[in-house]
């Protein structure tokens, strides 16, 4: 900002005394500030990177003459980028984004729901590491507390990657949202291949059926998929982390579903909750539970080696145990807890 | 002496490619097939015409190949744009490639490489992040421009499996972005408004020709590999390339685009038919790891640069 702030009045002070007929009026001094600025960023060899309030006021006081399709482009894209970095990583993570929206997860995570994180010790310091979650909250606020957990609670502050149902990523907005935040769809391809980077993966294998399920089946787990997650962590050797999310289930306690409205916009399953829909837009906010997350022992499978990916008795085994200790602890959270709202 | 054969060469990868062969290996070793003869500015190059639409052509190309001692061809005659004459693309496209592998496979052609393009994968949600070659291209595509090609690709295959004589190789290659590119992809970038859907922002890749290129001739100097994506070294969201050239974007809430596309094609004004607007709502996006071991081939280029070679070039009051 130095830089510009001294290059300013030279470039003004060139202009100006070649000038000095104009008459000062309030709109030929604005148009001469739009001139200069121009002029100052051909200088500097590139286009500027202005903040989204400067390019709106700048908008704003040209008024109706300056309102041009160029200019309009110039203040989506400041509004754009001041989200958004130029390049995102091959998976579509957006450091900047998640940036941006880190101060909202913040206050989800240490105000509005008090998330408290155990057995952090648990994962790994580096290397490849699948974390299994029980899913459920009807929005995946689960996955981005887990993420937030692993941020804050792990020495190495790892980035941990969740994998993505399909349905989320068909839906606009949190489609683009969840990956640029670092989620990726859920297929063995995408899993595979981050594990064998070493990156640390979430992923919760009840899917669909967990997320939605209704408030009088919470806390026990649904089917876990077709033990694909298993398939994965054998091909690649990787430990499975078992991952208890305690306080998410009652967040948005789904009554009833009424999934014939949501088919027509292709959302897999429509919530009536005591307030959605029928308070509106204060439907959408979620109660604010005390939440607990556990990690637990990792569950080393290198022993069984590559080709146990091939016997689906094996994988089927390996599924139903991670499930039962998952269940093992929630239940026995659940058994501590005292209450919903304060744990 | 064995020469090789390139098919549309007006278009403008089979053009660039006439060009370097000729300049690498002198104007002899090169045969143009196409309706249109080559520029006159590339002197002796020998030219055959032939309409790979025309029932027979195969036969002609047998003729063709065997008189001028052909062992690789390369078919560049594809439509990178979309035809509201879908029939003639149609005809061209799949047809003609069936034509052009019974007579490479009747000449004893060794070698023939086929132009292809990522997009056969179709846009889906469910894409993993990287495409490979095992994945199996979108056949049921709506839209007929991916028909089309995946028909050709699979013609070639199967003429391959009955003559082992002849190999295939097919590059299919990311989207062509650079300049001298002229396709409805860089009309869209060219406009001062673009409409997109709502909410969505998938990473696409855009591939600089000159890249297309090495690979190409890579790929010839390599021989017959199966299909192997040509891909450039990062990808790009749509979002942040329209606003790095400056668009006005208007957010469409995509149930209505689709019909809206449809309807503004049909009427001859759109640059596509609604079938495309897959490709800006989810990825499609290729991995280039065969490229690299068995051709040999990274990208110089990212998408951004690609981008931004095209824009110097369409836009150079700005840059």
């Amino acid at each position: 900002m130095s830089a510009q702030a001294k290059v300013v009045p030279i470039a003004g002070r060139r202009r100006r005394s070649k000038r000095r007929a104009e008459p000062a009026g309030d709109t030929a001094l604005r148009r001469r500030v739009g001139e200069l600025e121009d002029e100052l960023s051909e200088l500097r060899g590139s286009k500027p990177a202005e903040s989204p309030l400067v390019a709106l006021a700048r908008a704003l006081s040209s008024g109706a003459g300056g309102l041009t399709w160029a200019s309009l482009a110039r203040l989506q894209r400041a509004f754009y980028f001041a989200w958004h970095s130029e390049q995102t990583d091959d998976f579509g993570a957006d450091a900047r984004f998640a940036e941006t929206l880190e101060p909202f997860f913040e206050f989800l995570y240490a105000v509005w729901w008090r998330v408290e994180a155990t057995g952090t010790e648990h994962l790994p310091a580096s290397g490849p590491g699948l974390v299994v979650g029980n899913h459920s909250g009807v929005l995946p606020y689960d996955g981005l507390m887990l993420q937030l957990a692993i941020r804050h609670e792990h020495p190495a502050r790892r980035l941990c990657r969740m994998l993505a149902l399909d349905m989320f990523a068909l839906l606009p907005v949190l489609a683009p949202m969840l990956s640029k935040s670092g989620s990726v769809r859920a297929n063995p391809e995408n899993a595979e291949r981050l594990l064998r980077q070493g990156e640390l993966l979430g992923v919760f294998p009840e899917g669909v059926k967990g997320v939605g399920k209704l408030f009088r089946e919470r806390y026990k787990l649904a089917r876990f998929g077709r033990g694909g997650f298993v398939r994965v962590a054998l091909r690649t050797g990787t430990p499975i982390i078992p991952c208890a999310i305690v306080g998410a289930e009652e967040i948005h306690p789904v009554i009833a579903k009424a999934d014939w409205v949501g088919r027509p916009f292709g959302l897999p399953y429509f919530p009536l909750t005591p307030t959605f829909p029928w308070l509106g837009p204060l439907g959408v906010v979620p109660l604010p539970t005390k939440w607990s997350i556990d990690f637990g022992e990792p569950v080393d499978l290198s022993g069984y080696g590559p080709e146990g990916a091939e016997d689906p008795i094996l994988v089927n085994r390996i599924s139903e145990s991670v499930r039962e200790t998952l269940q093992r602890m929630v239940d026995g959270r659940l058994a501590r807890r005292r209450s919903v709202w304060f744990g | 002496m064995a020469r090789t054969a390139i098919t549309g060469t007006a278009s403008f990868l089979g053009g660039r490619l006439l060009r370097r062969l000729v300049s690498e290996r002198g104007a002899d070793a090169v045969l143009a097939v196409d309706i249109t003869p080559p520029p006159t500015t590339l002197s002796g190059v020998r030219h055959r015409m032939v309409d790979l639409t025309l029932p027979g052509a195969d036969r002609r190309l047998v003729e063709v190949f065997r008189e001028e001692e052909v062992d690789t061809v390369v078919h560049a005659a594809f439509f990178t744009t979309p035809r509201r004459d879908s029939a003639y693309a149609h005809e061209l496209e799949s047809i003609g490639t069936l034509h052009l592998a019974a007579g490479a496979a009747a000449a004893g052609v060794r070698h023939l490489l086929l132009r292809s393009f990522t997009a056969v994968y179709g846009a889906r949600g469910q894409n993993p992040s990287f495409l490979t070659e095992e994945r199996k291209p979108d056949a049921d595509s709506r839209l007929a421009w991916v028909r089309d090609k995946v028909e050709a690709e699979a013609h070639a295959f199967s003429f391959s499996r009955r003559y082992p004589g002849l190999g295939v190789t097919v590059l299919r290659f990311a989207t062509l972005v650079g300049a001298g590119v002229h396709t409805f992809y860089t009309r869209l970038l060219s406009k001062r408004v673009v409409p997109v859907p709502l909410g969505y922002d998938p990473l696409v890749q855009m591939l600089h020709p000159d890249d297309a290129l090495e690979a190409t001739v890579l790929a010839l100097e390599t021989g017959p590999c199966g299909v192997v994506n040509v891909v450039p070294r990062a990808t790009i969201t749509l979002l942040t390339a329209l606003h790095l050239s400056d668009k006005l974007i208007v957010p469409v809430p995509h149930p209505a685009a689709y019909p809206l596309a449809e309807l503004w094609w049909a009427s001859g004004v759109g640059e596509a038919p609604g079938g495309f607007i897959d490709y800006a709502r989810f990825p499609c996006v290729a991995d280039g790891e065969k490229a690299r071991l068995e051709l040999g081939f990274v990208a110089r280029h990212s998408s951004r640069e690609a981008l931004e070679s095209y824009l110097a070039y369409r836009f150079p009051e700005a840059a």
